[in-house]
Order: structure tokens, then sequence, then C-alpha cells
């Protein structure tokens, strides 16, 4: 028996061993945690997906508009309606020539949650053969920081600004990750970058599910301008996002949901919230009821993990 | 060489279509149910189910998503086909002027039919008028047999090297969509004859994985400009270019509708009325009639709608006396037909001279034999210079 060498995460060779695909320097902001989701996709996925993506923070380096610094993967371009139903038909069209390709959509909330969560429903629920990775920055950070539908309550969005009469946005989050998986979808994942690990796992298994069917993974992906918090604190913010469970990790493969990070001794939601300025104007007790959302949020995906078990 | 009889069916409009589409092998097909083209999705499903369809079929869940299927695996390579009307044409909107943006030549049958409010389930071709700045190649067509043979057309002027634009092939709901009537389907070798040609051109630009390739990254500043340049050029090319594929299309099938437009009785006419889609057929009557009565009319059928077929239109209106212009639709802001408006635009290159629009046949009511008669009677007497009134909302003043 060969000495068995002391387990190195497999994350470094990511980054050693895989070509990177975006230049340096592109155009998004210092600290986006976007910039690391895609930088990462393609080193898990290989470089011969096809990417399909739309206007929104991706778009100016995916679309080019930086001429001086681009990214050399296949691109399809289309409308913020149209991402999922584009990416079906590029998909369709490479089984019928009997082309084994990974398609990957790539999108923020503002496409997969709202104006283009129609087609996206449609391909989830006709099981299309493609992957779809929407990187969750809770609003349309792109045009100026406006609420989305996945918007958690009382943060102060551009439209939904905290003042006399107003708390920031009135209502909790659409949990979308759970609205795909109960689509019936071949596979859904979350994730967020300061869980590398889980993160590439979960890409990989993507890879795998895509060939019996729909994958979605929901990627949070805090916007250090519109939420505003430090440039150097994103990964910071992502980790006390799954240790306060605001975002659980977890997993649904063909309707079986498992928690793929258990958080012991979940720290109070004010660990999270004070590090994001859009959440600065709430008073204990509003700071309380966002607590109760997070609490019921994960006791529900806890309860579906344990109808697993 | 000649096409062999194909075997003849008494077939719908819609059946026609798909009849048309399936014989054109397309790699993905998509089509989500409306009135009146509904038939057009359940036949193409029929032709899949039964292993009859050999494509890749997506069952969208609206029409938005429909064209973006079908751009998408246009621009991957594939031959696509969709179909839809009236309000479907407006939900895809925005993806139908992607479509054409990106040059994906999708081919797509609309049975025209009116949109405001939901008791329009009827015939019209507001739907069009609608959408004619959206960068298509929109052909309108008179009969079941036109349908079936445009749809063929449309694919080799769709996919032609020099051209790469999407396609309408426009038909009237209702009155064709639901009609009955004998159409000769051509034998599939004969189709696949025809389209052959598209085979030995250069390959179009498409996805490619692992290539570094954008797909409808449409340009920024000069580049935009310089992609929207060619896209009109392109389109000013689809104009001869589809009298070529008419005509060949006529030497190997037998049949030829005049290209851009169809021109009857014209030569030695003194006044014309212009007409599109089953009008057209209706005043081909009239105009006999007419002529019988000593009255030396003749009738435009206009089948290319955009781009425009002005030289066409120029060559055959030149010296006419005066001009009444049918439309099924209108041009708000004008309260005029369309047709007419744009016609006013080409009317110093032909001969100012009386021009009469008639706006008749919306929501469904009939372009009678009569109200054409008298859409004759009216442009006689303005070309002898008799007062008349510009325009004319027949089902008004009847």
């Amino acid at each position: 028996m060969a000495q068995q060498e002391k387990k190195k995460s497999r994350i470094f060779d990511y980054f050693t061993e895989k070509e990177e695909q975006f230049a340096g320097g592109v155009a998004w902001c210092p600290g986006c945690m976007l910039e690391l989701t895609a930088r990462f996709v393609p080193k898990v996925l290989g470089k011969d997906i096809v990417l399909v993506g739309c206007p929104g923070c991706s778009a100016p380096v995916f679309y080019g508009q930086n001429l001086g610094s681009w990214h050399r993967l296949t691109y399809y371009s289309c409308l913020m309606t149209g991402v999922a139903s584009s990416a079906t038909g590029i998909s369709r069209y490479f089984r019928r020539i009997g082309k084994d390709v990974t398609i990957v959509c790539f999108t923020g909330d503002g496409c997969a949650a709202d104006v283009g969560f129609q087609p996206l429903s449609g391909a989830a629920e006709r099981n299309e053969h493609i992957i779809y990775i929407c990187y969750d920055n809770e609003g349309y950070m792109n045009t100026g920081y406006q609420r989305s539908s996945t918007t958690p309550l009382g943060a102060s969005t551009s439209t939904t600004p905290a003042g006399i009469s107003s708390k920031g946005k009135p209502t909790p989050a659409k949990n979308m990750p759970l609205i795909m998986a109960v689509h019936g979808a071949a596979y859904v994942a979350t994730a967020t970058l300061s869980h590398l690990e889980d993160f590439a796992k979960k890409l990989l298994k993507a890879k795998e599910k895509k060939n019996e069917g729909f994958v979605y993974i929901h990627v949070f992906s805090p916007c250090n301008m519109g939420w505003r918090i430090e440039s150097n604190s994103s990964v910071q913010v992502c980790r006390m996002a799954v240790r306060t469970n605001y975002f659980p990790l977890w997993e649904a493969e063909n309707g079986k949901f498992r928690l793929t990070h258990e958080t012991t001794n979940p720290r109070p939601i004010q660990e999270f919230t004070r590090q994001i300025r859009k959440f600065a104007h709430l008073k204990e007790d509003d700071i309380n009821k966002l607590q109760q959302v997070v609490n019921q949020k994960y006791a529900f995906i806890k309860a579906l993990c344990d109808i697993g078990n | 060489m000649k096409a062999q009889k194909g075997q003849v069916r008494v077939i719908t409009g819609n059946g026609t279509a798909a009849y048309a589409a399936m014989l054109c092998r397309p790699d993905v097909v998509t089509s989500y149910p409306i009135t009146p083209m509904s038939e057009v999705a359940e036949q193409l499903s029929a032709f899949h189910a039964n292993g009859i369809l050999d494509a890749e079929m997506v069952e969208v869940e609206g029409e938005n998503s429909a064209m973006n299927v079908v751009a998408a695996a246009s621009l991957t390579g594939g031959r696509v086909f969709t179909a839809t009307s009236s309000w479907g044409l407006a939900f895809m909107y925005d993806a139908v002027q992607q479509a054409s943006g990106f040059r994906a030549p999708v081919v797509m049958a609309i049975a025209n039919r009116e949109t405001p409010g939901i008791l329009a389930v009827s015939g019209g071709q507001q739907d069009i008028v609608s959408a004619r700045d959206t960068g298509w190649i929109q052909i309108i067509v008179e009969d079941c047999q036109e349908i079936f043979d445009t749809i063929i057309m449309a694919f080799r002027l769709a996919e032609d090297y020099d051209i790469q634009l999407p396609v309408m092939v426009n038909y009237d709901g209702f009155y064709l969509s639901y009609l009955a009537q004998a159409v000769e389907i051509a034998t599939q070798q004969d189709i696949d004859r025809f389209l052959a040609p598209l085979k030995r051109q250069p390959q179009r630009p498409k996805l490619v994985p692992g290539e570094p390739l954008s797909c409808g990254t449409h340009g920024i500043e000069i580049g935009f400009v310089e992609l929207r340049y060619k896209h009109c050029i392109a389109m000013e090319r689809a104009t001869t270019k589809l009298d070529e594929i008419d005509k060949k299309f006529g030497e190997f099938f037998g049949r030829s509708y005049g290209g851009q437009i169809e021109e009857y009785r014209t030569g030695d006419a003194e006044i014309i009325v212009i007409a599109s889609g089953g009008a057209a057929g209706t005043a081909k009557t009239v105009v006999d009639t007419k002529r019988n009565e000593g009255i030396k009319v003749g009738l435009i059928k206009l089948r290319l709608f955009r781009p425009f077929p002005r030289k066409r239109l120029i060559e055959a209106l030149r010296g006419k006396k005066a001009i009444g212009v049918i439309d099924r639709s209108v041009c708000f802001g004008w309260n005029r037909g369309p047709t007419y408006v744009e016609l006013r635009a080409l009317s110093p290159e032909f001969g100012v001279v009386p021009m009469l629009s008639y706006i008749d046949g919306l929501a469904n009511l009939d372009i009678t034999t009569s109200h054409i008669e008298r859409v004759i009677d009216e442009t006689h007497a303005a070309a002898r210079g008799k007062p008349y009134q510009e325009v004319t909302w027949i089902p008004l003043e009847e």
C-alpha cells in the first residue's frame, strides 16, 4: 500500500492547474462575488461549455463591452426574458446532431426570479438538459440597486428605500432554489463562495446530472456596492450568511433533499446584518422579524431533508 | 428538370403550413397554440408523435419562449420553424427583434388576427403591421397552395447566405387558417432538391462549443451601426432574391406567384387596385367582371410587405391614372391603411395621381365582391377627374 498523503483540497488544483478563461482587469467591481463565481465555474465545468446570459451585472464582461478585457468562452447573449428558452434551443439542436455539450445559463436573480422566471420554470418542467446558475445579489444591482423578488425583508434598496414611513422592503425574499427544487428538476443546489469545496462538488454533480435533466444552482452573491459592504469583506459576508442559517447550503437530487453543510450553533442574524449597510436602519424589533423569517426558512428546508432520512 | 406531380389533398391553411414545414426537414420546431393557428401546433405534434417529423419538438410555455428557442437553435446551426398569431406575435416582440438583429434565419407562419381586446378573436392584418419595423421579411399569401409553396420558398430565402434573415409567412386567420382547399403536396424528394442549393453555400456563422465566439452580442457604437446597415442591405437584397426564388420554384414545380408582387391584368390597365392575402383572390374575379364592363382595371397583389417592393411597384404603377388601395388594418396616426401610406411615399416616382385608401375586412368582416366593385368604381371615377374621398372605412359606410 502506498503511503497515504495528507488529503489536500482539490480546490487548489482548480486555481493552479486550470486555464483561466477571463482576462485580468475585467469590468466588474472590486470584491465582486459574481466575478469569482464566473471565474470559478469554467474551472470546474471545463472551457468547452456554452454560456447563455443576458443584460445584468455579468453582461459588460460576457458581452465584451470592454474590448480590452474579455473572456474566451463560447457565449450566447439574449434578453432577460429569453435565457432558459434560448438555452433550450441550443441544447435541443446539439441533441439533434448528437453532440454532448454543457450549456450553462448564468444570470442574476432579476432574470431568474423575476422577468425571466417563466421560461426558467418552463425549461425546468420540460426537464431540459441545461445547467442554470443564478448569482443572487438580492436585487437589480446593475441598474442601480433596485429591489427584486429575492431582496430580503427590511433591506433598503433604491426602490424600497428606508425612510420615515418605510423600513425597507416590506416582504421577505422569494425562496427561489426551493421553488426550482419542487419543479422536480434533476438537481438543485445552493452554494456560495465561502464554501468553495462544497460549490465545486455541486458543479461536478451538476455536470453529471444535466445528462438526466434540468439543473439549477443558486449562488449567494453579495454585492459590495448595492449592499454597501467593504470590498474586502464579501467572502466573510458569504460565510456569515451560512453560519447564521440565512443561506443554508443544501442540495436536492431527484427530489431528495440533503443539507450539505449543517451549522452547529447558528449565529444570530445580527452578526450577518451588521456587516451590511442596507440593513443599517433596522431596529431590534425589525431584526427579530428577519430572524423569524430565517428560522422558518431553515426549519422548512431541514424538514424536507429529514423526509429523506 | 421538373418536379414530380405531388399528391393532392384537401387540407386547411393551418394543416398546409404544418405539412410544408415538416417537409422542409426542420431540426427544431416549437409553437405555442393560439387561435386561429393552434392546429399548426397540433398537427406538427401529431407528425412528431407518429414519427413522420424527425425533429426536436419543444412544447414551450409561451410564445416568447417559442421565438427564443428557435432563434437560438438557428444560431447554433439548425433549421427551425415556428408559428403564431396576433397576441402571440406581440408576446414575442422582444425576441422577434432579437432574431432579426442576430440574423437568425427563422421561418414563422402567422395566421393573421386582430389584437385589441379579448373579443378580437377575428381576422385582420394588424398583427403584422405592428411588427413591420422589426427587421423581418414579411410575405403575405392568398390561398392554401400558396401557403405551402411559400413556406418552402421562405426557407430558401431566409437561409440564403446573402440574406440570413427571418421570414414571416402570413395568411388570413379564420379565413385561410380554417378553410380547406385542394393542395398539391410536393414530394419529399423534390422539396429536398429545391432546398439543396443552400447546402452548397458557405456555412453561416454559428455557435461552436470551445470557440471563443459570442453570438448575439450586437456591436457597440460604430460596430452596431455597421450591423444595422448590413441588415438593411440584406433586406434590400431580399427583394430580387424572392423574385429569383419564385422563378426557380415556378420552373421546377410549375407554380409561381410573381415574387414580390403579383400583377393581374395590369399591363394595359388605366387604374389599379392593390390588395393582399385572400382579398386579392376575390379582387381578381371582380377585376374580370369590371373588364367585361369595359373598365380597364388591373390588380396588384402585394406579396412582400417587408422589405417593401418599391422598385416593382413603381414599375407597375407608372403611368396609371388612379389607384385604390385596400388594407385589412389601419395605420394609427394617419387614419389611412398602412399599404396606402407606404405607397404615397412612392407616388413622386410613379406619378401623382388620385389615390384612395379603403379600410375593410377588419374583425373578420368580409371584403366582398360588392366592396371591391365599389373600390373600382370610385377609383375609376377619380381617374376621370371626379371628386373623391381619400379614405373610406367601408364597413362603416354600408
